[in-house]
């Protein structure tokens, strides 16, 4: 009887031992959304768009310049930014965390358009993310001269970006513009196949290189090509751009450039977009 | 006799050792958020996704106790979504440190009221890997379904390895003063 009752508490004792070194029943709970995939850091490249998108309800405010001279004007004008300029400002506002709406207008022919850029999907993957938005968008070029007819313009874009070693990113872009060539009585239509690269080297500053063939349709002389410096601090996107293109509103843009990269006939321009 | 004797008051020790174990409500809105307040400009990161548990015998018996929380960065917002991308990718580098933890127990708990009580914790904080000891005040107020928990301390960024680059000195302070108010409820 002494043996039992000692071998009960025993017993009872152990049991205790083992349930309160359980330790905790806690147990971290796995988080229910995961991070949509960022890959640029802007919006925008050069000229053409990037797949992303804001977060709902920031603004995005955009500054732009195109000098008309070309650098080869020299010394005395400055290399271009006596100027003229072409000039752009623009306002985006982030509807939803997908979608991006904007209102930009440039002085070139009083050019206003409005775009939409609605992200689509992402593909996850250790070495080649992707991620891709469609942007639509439509313009109305309000002065022009000798033209009163066939003054709206639309495009449609698809941005799918890439990214390797988290400082590569690459871009393509295939771009429709209708309506291309205003002053042709006929409605010209181009498909354009653009494609920017940027090369982040720091926290602060990247490379880019952009340009937009056009493949099948209307285009102006030459081919757009664009080299920029990016400088990314606080909520800002400072570009320092050459490139043979003029244009800034994506209908000016896409149909094409007025003067030869190939030839080194470039303009000094530069882009400034701040996120609110 | 004796040897049931001693048996039985160390079987009525064991039994008083069983702890009761209080987790985060996620049900009540529960508040993490930093404030950064620098010259020209102000702002403040915050989050609700805290999570973690204590272990307690009683406010009236501390042995053994223990405290741990952690906070999910990926989930704080501070308002623009840039600024939440720079924040993680450039500063707390939250794919490589995505959680924030404190590990540590109550150094003493004392009664104010029936239903709030002031206490001190220490313990390690660890933010963007790095770990260090800090004592913390806080108050704990009790309700019907479980405690919360108020407490204000401040964090030196440099303490723990993140740099702010000079030309974002004045927009974003090197200290930044954090602000917790949660719920947890005892576990049955």
């Amino acid at each position: 009887m002494y043996n039992k009752s000692l071998i009960l508490i025993i017993f009872l004792m152990l049991s205790f031992t083992l349930i309160s070194a359980q330790g905790t029943k806690w147990k971290r709970r796995v988080p229910e959304n995961k991070l949509k995939t960022q890959l640029f850091h802007s919006t925008q490249s050069i000229n053409l768009p990037t797949a992303e998108t804001l977060q709902k309800g920031d603004f995005q405010f955009e500054i732009s310049h195109r000098f008309i001279p070309t650098i080869k004007s020299g010394s005395k004008d400055l290399w271009g930014f006596d100027g003229p300029a072409n000039i752009r400002l623009a306002l985006g506002y982030a509807i939803t965390d997908n979608t991006l709406l904007n209102l930009g207008r440039s002085n070139l022919d009083n050019n206003f358009d409005l775009t939409l850029k609605q992200w689509l999907f992402q593909f996850d993957s250790e070495t080649f993310p992707i991620t891709a938005a469609a942007i639509v968008g439509g313009a109305y070029n309000s002065d022009i001269p000798n033209v009163d007819d066939n003054l709206f313009q639309f495009f449609g874009q698809l941005a799918i970006n890439t990214m390797f070693a988290k400082t590569i990113g690459i871009g393509v872009v295939p771009s429709y513009l209708y309506n291309s060539h205003i002053q042709c009585e006929d409605i010209q239509y181009s498909f354009t196949l653009g494609t920017n690269i940027q090369y982040y080297l720091s926290d602060m500053y990247s490379i880019i290189v952009e340009w937009n063939p056009t493949v099948i349709g209307w285009r102006k002389d030459f081919n757009p090509v664009a080299l920029g410096f990016e400088i990314e601090t606080g909520g800002h996107f400072f570009k320092i751009i050459l490139t043979n293109s003029s244009d800034l509103n994506t209908t000016q843009f896409l149909s094409g450039a007025d003067k030869s990269f190939n030839s080194g006939e470039w303009r000094f321009g530069f882009n400034i977009t701040r996120v609110l | 006799m004796k040897t049931i004797k001693t048996l039985l008051i160390l079987f009525l020790f064991y039994s008083f050792i069983f702890a009761g174990e209080y987790q985060v409500d996620k049900s009540k809105e529960n508040i993490v958020k930093f404030i950064s307040d620098a010259p020209i400009e102000e702002f403040s990161g915050i989050t609700n996704s805290i999570d973690g548990y204590i272990n307690l015998i009683s406010f009236q018996d501390l042995s053994n106790n223990k405290i741990y929380f952690e906070v999910d960065l990926n989930t704080l917002d501070t308002g623009i979504g840039l600024r939440n991308r720079h924040m993680r990718d450039n500063y707390l580098e939250s794919d490589k440190y995505q959680y924030t933890y404190f590990d540590g127990h109550f150094d003493s708990i004392s009664k104010i009221s029936q239903t709030e009580f002031s206490v001190a914790i220490s313990g390690d904080i660890s933010i963007h890997g790095v770990t260090k000891n800090i004592t913390v005040l806080g108050t704990i107020f009790s309700n019907e379904d479980g405690l919360r928990i108020v407490s204000y301390f401040d964090v030196k960024l440099t303490d723990f390895k993140i740099d702010v680059p000079e030309m974002m000195f004045m927009k974003i302070d090197e200290t930044m003063n954090l602000v917790l108010d949660f719920n947890i409820q005892l576990m049955e």
